[in-house]
């Protein structure tokens, strides 16, 4: 009787009609799985996640979320952009913006979950402090926590550590995960990066270049919790890694 | 700014006013001319504008049609300009409109209101109101339209409402370019403040200015020139103070402040 937490059958978009984007696009997620979407770039992995979050209608083809379907984001879905400098508050506090991300709770309540998000994602010293005056990684923790906020059964994360530095984005890869593994969460990572995407998820769905389709689908068995040491010296993790690599090439010539 | 060079300015622009005033000075006594009092007279007068009888008489009525006039242009402007530049699909419909009534010379709009309104308070308040609404109304429909679209998204996730959209969105993205729109305003708004009570008026600044030029009261004249110059620099000065401590983010957000100040 359950049904996948989100389910993606036949869906295409096209802006006009020599800009195809999508081109039936069909997968599927289950609950608890982290899900990785790795494509060419400017393949479309954008216009997929508004189409996944109901910010945007596909021309044909249904996305259900546990069998229904949405006009709007449902409740139990939140996104993290790409961009945190424009997708923050920018004249709300950090702990006034994580407060966004809650709706119709009471305000005692509020104040101990806001707190908690922000311990979650290591900002609870800032709380009092603007986006303006946060570094890049620590505004998109800022993102996180408004994500995570709301206790969400589906976490959308587009490209969220594409404008960090390196470092920031290893640390915010492994805050990822460890959340995801702490509240049982649902993660789908779109993203360009194929070690992110291997190192991360439980499947990554390879997509072809604009119109974008499914490739393939590849199952990824390396045990949790991972290491970015250790897992991505396994040979496991070399393989999966190259046979992503491969096929995302392949589609790019 | 360094000290220094704050109090070099202080100095330069200290002088400039002296200076000015010496010149003044100077020119009424080489040359007595009836429209030409000298310093003396004129701050006398300016100063018993400061007496709570000729206050109540002449700055306050003046004052407190220009608070509802400039008020009711700056609530209206604001709400209506967010919603049509929210809704962008009824823009093609509103803006001929508007760009047709921009242009409109907000001065002749005083004969009209004469008749619509008779000699009241109400046409002055409406002749103010009509002249400062539509920088603050384009402003803010240019404001809610460039306006970040990310966060209209990021608004939808969060299951924002209309209102709250509008209002907690829309609008604080909106306003620094509404205050902009709002100094402007500021500014027209005392110009027909000063019109309208030229106009079959019995208080008020414009009145006071006008009947002393007719009974050649020079220096009280002037004195109401100077008044309304005064106005305008303690209402620009507090619109400044209120958009520092409203818009801090944005000047933190633009980077052109440091996070201390």
């Amino acid at each position: 009787m359950s049904k996948p937490l989100l389910s993606m059958e036949g869906v295409s978009k096209a802006y006009s009609a020599d800009a195809q984007i999508l081109r039936d696009v069909t997968f599927q997620q289950g609950t608890n799985e982290f899900l990785a979407i790795v494509g060419p770039s400017g393949c479309g992995k954008t216009t997929m996640l508004r189409c996944i979050s109901a910010l945007m209608r596909p021309d044909s083809g249904v996305v259900f979320h546990e069998g229904q379907t949405f006009d709007d984001p449902p409740p139990w879905l939140s996104i993290v952009f790409q961009d945190y400098n424009r997708s923050l508050f920018p004249w709300l506090s950090v702990r006034r913006n994580v407060e966004q991300g809650l709706r119709d709770v009471a305000k005692s309540e509020r104040d101990d979950r806001v707190s908690e998000a922000l311990a979650a994602v290591k900002l609870d010293h800032a709380a009092d402090l603007y986006p303006w005056q946060l570094s890049g990684g620590m505004q998109q923790r800022c993102a996180l926590a408004r994500s995570i906020v709301s206790a969400p059964r589906l976490l959308l994360l587009d490209e969220p550590f594409a404008s960090v530095d390196a470092q920031t984005r290893i640390d915010l890869q492994d805050l990822v995960m460890d959340i995801c593994e702490r509240m049982s969460l649902s993660a789908l990572l779109v993203t360009h990066d194929i070690d992110e995407a291997v190192f991360m998820a439980d499947k990554v769905v390879v997509l072809s270049t604009r119109p974008a389709t499914v490739v393939e689908e590849i199952p990824i068995d390396l045990p949790r919790p991972r290491d970015q040491l250790t897992t991505k010296e396994t040979p496991e993790f070399l393989h999966l890694r190259h046979k992503v690599y491969t096929l995302v090439r392949q589609q790019a010539q | 700014m360094p000290r220094d060079i704050r109090l070099r300015a202080l100095f330069w622009q200290t002088g400039t006013v002296l200076l000015l005033l010496a010149l003044w000075q100077w020119a009424a006594v080489a040359h007595p001319a009836p429209y030409l009092p000298s310093l003396k007279p004129v701050a006398l007068a300016y100063l018993s504008l400061l007496k709570p009888g000729n206050f109540m008489d002449t700055v306050f009525p003046s004052l407190s049609r220009l608070a509802v006039g400039f008020g009711v242009a700056v609530a209206l402007g604001t709400v209506v300009g967010i919603a049509l530049g929210y809704l962008r699909w009824l823009d093609p419909w509103i803006r001929p409109v508007l760009e047709y009534l921009r242009f409109v010379p907000t001065v002749a709009i005083l004969p009209a209101a004469l008749l619509l309104f008779g000699a009241t308070d109400t046409m002055r308040i409406f002749v103010i109101a009509f002249g400062s609404v539509f920088p603050v109304l384009l402003a803010a429909i240019d404001g809610a339209r460039r306006g970040n679209t990310l966060l209209l998204d990021v608004a939808r996730v969060l299951k924002f409402s209309l209102a709250e959209k509008l209002f907690r969105v829309v609008l604080p993205g909106a306003l620094p370019s509404i205050f902009a729109g709002v100094r402007i305003a500021l500014s027209i708004g005392l110009v027909m403040m000063v019109i309208s009570e030229l106009i079959a008026a019995n208080d008020g600044l414009g009145f006071y200015i006008l009947r002393n030029q007719r009974l050649f009261q020079t220096a009280n004249v002037y004195a109401g020139v100077l008044m309304l110059g005064t106005i305008g620099l303690i209402l620009t000065l507090g619109l400044l103070s209120i958009e520092k401590r409203v818009l801090a983010w944005h000047r933190g957000w633009r980077g052109l402040s440091d996070a201390r100040s």
